[in-house]
């Protein structure tokens, strides 16, 4: 397992967020999580990156204890993760945002290299380069939230809700995204509102309700279970 | 009359200067650590002691003093930011508070250390640069404009081309996004509160032959700094240059054609209207505000 979730909580004050979650990430997978509003989707991932404290449990990432670690060590690790609302920095510029994902490598040529890889995959963000990122559409900005989250060469990609808030033709192309960025080896958990979506790309889903995991299982699975039919996929 | 406008325009620049890097260095502590820091005219005032004790007292050259004491009053900003602002972090309020004992404390060392009395501190050079007979700038005032140009064309350089710089412009847009880029937040709070006060401390170190100095000079520093912050727009580095320059000219000329109190008041007016008309000030944008 690249990564591994062992009966996780956290508690914002006295409230539980997420109970006794386990969540495993095999190498190169998409993992999906879904559920509905509160379920605990996006605390779960801010804990996987150090943004939030766990209360019980433990993280391991390629065998090694991450739990205890600030959010800016974890990234050193190789986990990137693209945040809920894409959170990318409004007054830099696209490449300044772009650099900033790269701030704690020193490969220089290699940043280089990947900072064109990055251009090749969205061209739109060459043509922006020295454009303010606040000028950008959501679709633009989204991709350079993934486009900043690869700069800094992850094994692991965390992305909380990327298809919140865009057309559906952007939406499509970011699902064609995050399965070519899997094709080529990254390991992807994807967090979604958006259940259709997230079961079509994912290899594995974990379903979550009130803090805890409701079921798991190949998502092609899923997609035929009941429940998740009913609850989630609106069938 | 035009003699007199022109020595009017360089008094303005000069005073410009000093109140840039005044204001700079506020408007950067704020940007990243969210806080107000009201000892910042206090920073100021050590950097001026510094010079008193190592040039006037000890000695020293006036070009040793003063990086000597823009480095001292750096190391002043680190202490408050260990001290006072990473405790209180996620509170601005508690942090703005204690940034005012932290003030009180500063003044009281200037009076067990030197006395109440004014500072005399003897002048660097005599020498006078002239366009004319009559439109000149004292040398010692033109040190003061080159190494604002200079620290200011740095710091730009800094926060604009090198990864630490975007790193501090990071964390003062997002810190939390900044923190998944692998920024340490603390890291960045240190680099800015360093800046932020050795730009107080340099400025007050090389005004200190020029001006009165006591332990209580930093009070119009600060005032004048709040002005210019919130007419430039707050969190604005752009804009805390350009209101400096518009409140040096402003205020110098009012000073020079009519007097200091009436041009104290039109520096308010000033900021009132600003207020008024776009109170998220010149370059301030509503996020950010």
């Amino acid at each position: 397992m690249l990564l591994e979730m062992r009966k996780i909580a956290v508690n914002y004050g006295k409230i539980n967020a997420i109970r006794d979650i386990s969540i495993a990430v095999p190498e190169g997978k998409i993992v999906t999580i879904i559920g509905g509003n509160g379920a605990g989707k996006t605390t779960t991932l801010r804990a996987m990156s150090g943004m939030i404290p766990i209360s019980a449990g433990e993280i391991l990432f390629e065998g090694q204890r991450i739990d205890h670690l600030p959010a800016h060590k974890v990234v050193a690790h190789g986990i990137a993760h693209v945040p809920e609302g894409r959170r990318i920095f409004k007054d830099m510029t696209v490449e300044e945002n772009l650099r900033t994902g790269a701030f704690l490598r020193r490969d220089k040529p290699e940043i280089e290299r990947d900072l064109e890889q990055v251009y090749d995959r969205f061209p739109r963000l060459r043509e922006r380069r020295v454009q303010r990122a606040q000028t950008m559409s959501g679709g633009e900005q989204q991709m350079l939230a993934i486009g900043r989250a690869l700069m800094s060469k992850p094994r692991l990609l965390l992305m909380d809700e990327p298809s919140m808030g865009l057309a559906p033709v952007i939406v499509e192309e970011i699902a064609r995204i995050i399965e070519e960025i899997n094709a080529q080896g990254l390991s992807v958990v994807l967090v979604e509102q958006n259940a259709e979506l997230a079961l079509e790309l994912a290899h594995h889903a974990y379903v979550l309700e009130t803090g805890n995991t409701a079921m798991e299982g190949p998502a092609h699975e899923l997609r035929g279970n009941e429940h998740v039919r009913a609850a989630y996929l609106g069938l | 009359m035009m003699e007199l406008l022109a020595q009017t325009g360089l008094n303005a620049v000069y005073a410009a200067s000093y109140i840039s890097l005044v204001a700079v260095g506020l408007v950067l502590i704020f940007g990243v650590m969210g806080v107000i820091n009201f000892a910042h005219g206090e920073l100021f005032m050590a950097g001026a002691y510094a010079v008193v004790a190592l040039y006037a007292d000890m000695h020293l050259p006036f070009f040793v003093a003063v990086p000597i004491g823009m480095v001292f009053v750096g190391v002043l900003g680190l202490v408050m930011e260990r001290g006072l602002f990473r405790p209180l972090k996620g509170n601005p309020l508690g942090g703005l508070v204690a940034s005012i004992g932290f003030l009180m404390i500063l003044q009281s060392l200037a009076v067990m250390g030197f006395g109440v009395r004014m500072e005399h501190i003897p002048p660097v050079t005599q020498e006078v640069w002239r366009i004319s007979d009559k439109v000149g700038l004292p040398v010692a005032r033109i040190y003061v404009i080159v190494a604002a140009v200079v620290l200011l064309s740095a710091l730009w350089y800094f926060l604009k081309r090198t990864r630490f710089g975007w790193a501090l412009r990071a964390s003062a847009q997002d810190p939390e996004a900044a923190a998944l880029q692998g920024i340490s937040i603390t890291q960045t709070a240190r680099i800015a509160m360093f800046i932020g006060a050795a730009l107080a401390g340099v400025a007050g170190a090389l005004t200190a032959p020029l001006v009165s100095v006591n332990p209580h000079m930093g009070h119009s520093v600060i005032v004048t700094a709040f002005i210019v912050i919130i007419v430039g727009g707050v969190g604005s580095l752009e804009g805390a240059i350009i209101a400096s320059v518009v409140y040096a000219f402003v205020h110098t000329f009012v000073t020079t054609f009519s007097d200091g109190v009436l041009a104290d008041i039109v520096g308010l007016m000033l900021m009132l209207v600003v207020l008024i008309v776009k109170p998220t000030g010149l370059f301030g944008s509503a996020d950010r505000a």
